[in-house]
């Protein structure tokens, strides 16, 4: 930065300030290109939930079956019950005569929608918490942060219990029984991060110039205070998965039938001895869902992270 | 107009602190922490005045209130005249504009994810201006602290601490405020930076007219940015004076200790 | 005639995409029972040095050169070997006085924790040595042995440091900008402090700071750094009072000194940022002195008077 003094900035300085402005830059689109171009482990991720989002989107068009992947039960069934893995059907078939690959196929839909909006839904609500409380402060503070230990501490599957007696069994049973409980973490996690925040001398100089609270609020605190909290997110798809997928496996949550890899787990849970196929192969997804997820989201949060402890600072 | 004498800062028999939570049952009552006691401080047009105390002196809580941000004890704050607390927010907002704040460590004053440039105009967001205005009065700012108006385009994360400092400098000045008030305005910057910026601030401020407020704990720096120094130990003023006469004749013991520390150590 | 530290040629340098040179060739001779200061600005490599010879460089951490302790080598070319030299004849003392301290233990039990891993002393004999120690710094040890870090002060949390860092042993000890988080009365003790312990224990001590005047008055043997060389290096009092290199000139001119009026005079520039490609002598882009033999390569290091001067006026 030697290079920037009166008039003269020169043109090699400035290509080197751009490369150094993407690597300083603490932005989330930032720190992901950051993780692509350095860990493996990122790339590994990045495939398998790219094949798996394909495999959801083009589901109509891989299911050999696609009837039966919706959960209608096929003319032929009776002859075509808990038939083992084979050409015709790669997964083999389930309780009803449904082929399970169609199935598991179609699922990814289900898995897809109920992990995106759960993990949205309750990011929006936990960010919006956790700095209204960190920057608002005194009684609103108090109220936010007893709101959020109390919903930490109830177990989602205790709420889709609830809600199944209320609201029936679907989608919007486990999709708002998750939600209720998952919005707490972000709401925390924002809080902590938002608390330093609003200490800092530029939320002061800001306020001294009369900028509204609001403006404040999206101008320096969430866009600092994200980052770290949307990281979290990510890796949270996977472990929302996993959380969603029991809910539906206990039947609290989407109805028998459904294209939803819990549920199918559920059917041929009493078959499990004889016909494995039943229950493994969406397990299987469930898993390597869940893990492509998660590799995402810890390379990412090795980039956050170490940022502090490995960027040494020379200059500060 | 301004009047040789008027009197931009005043300080008026200020006793002020913080609130704590004591342990116990106590908690329910929040109880005073004062830290400054009985105060009394005037800052006139055009005046170089620095406050000098050492860390927990009360130095920074004095320059809190000043600011508008800390409402005191006892006493009243006068700016421009008007005695803030007793003004609604707003109004007292619209007045404690008038003073432009430095901040103390540039590292933590500037959003790294908001460009220069916005941080230049967010002073001059709530202003009746015209863009073209707000454009000039940026440029012009940039100017008198040397910087190019590049600057705007690039993140903090990209400038060296020297020119954040000045960034922060030029932040302060960009609303014309009457008077400027300043963090330890060099204790985190390299020494041939420290020159560079405390030079900077003279020219400055006489260019603009301004008033100038400094808090530091370097005696030698504070030689070089004001004409009047307040020496504040523990919350209470014990000297104040003419700063060439202070700092060579000191008559309070604490001046004096601070002073024969200074000597021994160089 | 021993030698307590010995660098030759020293180069560190971090490994990312590519390798940021922090120290670009540093040679120096520091006695025992010296006071040695490595003084820069921001980015001159003072703190790496300093790392290097505590030898706590990080793993992605590149050398080349010499560095020898006590005659034995400790970095030579990539390699770095510390056994039997870091945390037994060198110790640290970091600049913020509060973060080499536990903040779960108490100083006592801080000092158990050390005494017993370098010697492995029972409970009666460590209460025994850090009672010594700490009246070596000139603590009480009553006032301080049974409290926790965060409820002593700053200026005693420095000493219960340094006294820490005496209890290994240690012959050496580095010491990162230690005055700067001190008010003045508080550097002034401190200061005095360590001149009795060299006098006292024959101690030698690496000063690392960006306050020269301190420098000025604790050490006998000055380093001038910037942007990873040293530029001048020499006996403290004329170093300041006679400076040769354009640099130190400009440090001594920017320095303000209570008591004495003169014009600070600013140099214009920053301190180079490590990593930045320079062709010629470093300091070119500031300096107020350079004429054309400056552009083509930094200077080598030449002797003139008593001191070590990297500067092509001196050629």
């Amino acid at each position: 930065m030697a290079n920037i003094r009166n008039n003269k900035p020169s043109i090699s300085g400035a290509v080197k300030n751009v490369q150094k402005a993407f690597q300083t830059k603490t932005g989330f689109v930032a720190i992901t290109v950051r993780a692509w171009k350095r860990s493996s482990r990122f790339k590994i991720g990045f495939v398998i939930s790219s094949l798996i989002i394909m495999v959801g989107v083009l589901a109509p068009l891989l299911a050999p079956y696609p009837r039966d992947g919706l959960g209608y039960v096929p003319e032929d069934a009776l002859q075509k019950i808990r038939l083992s893995p084979s050409r015709d059907h790669i997964f083999g078939t389930d309780t009803r005569g449904r082929d399970i690959f169609s199935r598991v196929v179609f699922g990814v839909r289900s898995a897809l929608i109920q992990i995106f909006l759960v993990v949205s839904s309750s990011l929006l609500i936990g960010l919006f918490m956790g700095v209204i409380a960190a920057y608002y402060k005194g009684f609103i503070e108090t109220l936010i942060n007893y709101l959020i230990e109390l919903f930490m501490s109830i177990p989602a599957i205790v709420i889709a219990l609830a809600l199944r007696l209320i609201l029936g069994s679907g989608l919007l049973t486990v999709v708002l029984a998750l939600i209720i409980t998952w919005w707490s973490w972000y709401g925390r996690v924002t809080y902590i991060y938002s608390r330093s925040i609003v200490e800092m001398d530029y939320v002061l100089l800001a306020k001294l110039s009369g900028v509204s609270g609001l403006k404040i609020i999206y101008r320096h605190v969430i866009r600092n205070a994200s980052p770290p909290v949307l990281v979290q997110a990510v890796t949270d798809l996977g472990s929302v998965l996993l959380e969603a997928s029991a809910i539906n496996f206990l039947g609290l949550g989407l109805p028998p039938d459904s294209p939803e890899w819990g549920v199918i787990m559920q059917e041929g849970i009493q078959y499990l001895s004889i016909s494995p196929w039943i229950s493994v192969f969406p397990g299987i997804f469930i898993l390597v869902t869940a893990l492509g997820f998660s590799l995402i989201g810890d390379s990412l949060r090795e980039e956050v992270d170490p940022k502090l402890r490995r960027r040494w600072r020379l200059w500060f | 107009m301004r009047l040789a004498d008027l009197i931009i800062v005043k300080l008026e028999n200020i006793t002020l602190g913080y609130y704590t939570t004591p342990r116990g049952w106590r908690s329910l009552f929040k109880v005073k922490q004062p830290v400054v006691f009985n105060v009394n401080l005037n800052v006139v047009d055009g005046e170089k005045v620095v406050i000098i105390g050492e860390s927990g002196s009360g130095k920074t809580t004095l320059l809190k209130t000043i600011l508008g941000i800390l409402p005191p004890f006892e006493g009243r704050v006068y700016v421009l005249g008007k005695s803030i607390y007793d003004l609604p927010a707003k109004e007292r907002r619209k007045i404690t504009r008038q003073i432009g704040y430095v901040p103390q460590d540039p590292y933590k004053s500037l959003n790294p994810r908001v460009k220069i440039e916005t941080v230049m105009k967010e002073p001059l967001e709530k202003s009746n201006l015209t863009d073209r205005e707000i454009k000039e009065r940026i440029n012009e700012a940039l100017r008198l602290v040397q910087l190019h108006e590049k600057i705007l385009d690039y993140y903090p994360m990209q400038l060296s601490g020297g020119m954040m400092q000045r960034v922060l400098i030029a932040r302060a000045i960009v609303h014309e405020p009457e008077i400027l008030a300043l963090d330890e305005p060099t204790s985190a910057l390299d020494v041939s930076i420290q020159a560079q910026v405390i030079n900077l601030l003279n020219q400055i401020r006489r260019k603009l007219e301004l008033a100038m407020l400094t808090v530091t704990h370097d005696l030698a720096v504070a030689q070089y940015l004001g004409d009047r120094v307040v020496i504040i130990h523990k919350g209470r003023i014990v000297e104040e004076g003419e700063t060439a006469i202070v700092l060579s004749q000191p008559s309070h013991e604490y001046t004096r200790l601070l002073i024969s520390s200074y000597r021994a150590s160089i | 005639m021993v030698l307590a530290v010995e660098a030759e040629n020293l180069k560190i340098g971090y490994e990312d995409e590519e390798v940021v040179w922090a120290v670009k060739g540093v040679s120096f001779k520091v006695m025992v029972g010296e006071i040695f200061c490595l003084v820069g600005e921001s980015g001159c490599g003072k703190s790496t040095t300093g790392n290097a010879i505590v030898g706590i460089l990080p793993p992605y951490s590149v050398t080349d050169g010499v560095l020898r302790i006590l005659g034995k080598t400790v970095i030579e070319g990539n390699k770095r070997d510390y056994t039997g030299v870091r945390g037994r004849i060198v110790s640290y003392v970091p600049q913020n006085p509060g973060s080499s301290l536990n903040p779960y233990l108490t100083v006592e039990e801080q000092f158990h924790y050390v005494m017993n891993s370098v010697y492995e002393w029972g409970r009666k004999k460590v209460v025994e040595e850090a009672t010594r120690y700490l009246r070596m710094v000139e603590l009480d040890p009553d006032k301080v042995m049974d409290y926790y870090p965060h409820e002593l002060s700053g200026g005693m949390q420095q000493r219960t440091a340094i006294a820490l860092a005496l209890s290994t042993g240690a012959k050496i000890i580095v010491a990162d900008e230690p005055t700067s988080a001190l008010d003045a009365h508080l550097r002034l003790g401190l200061i005095r402090l360590l001149t009795r312990l060299r006098d006292t224990v024959n101690l030698t001590l690496i000063f690392i700071t960006h306050d020269l005047l301190s420098a000025g008055k604790i050490c006998d043997k000055i380093a001038i750094m910037y942007s990873g060389r040293i530029l001048e290096l020499g006996p403290s009092g004329k170093i300041l009072t006679e400076p040769l290199h354009p640099y130190t000139e400009m440090l001594v001119d920017s320095v303000p000194i209570l008591g004495i009026m003169k014009p600070l005079k600013t140099y214009g520039g920053e301190p180079l940022t490590p990593g930045v490609e320079v062709k010629g002598c470093l300091f070119l882009d500031r300096c107020p002195k350079k004429f054309d033999k400056c552009a083509e390569n930094h200077p080598a290091p030449k002797e003139v008077h008593e001191r070590i001067v990297e500067c092509w006026r001196y050629v």
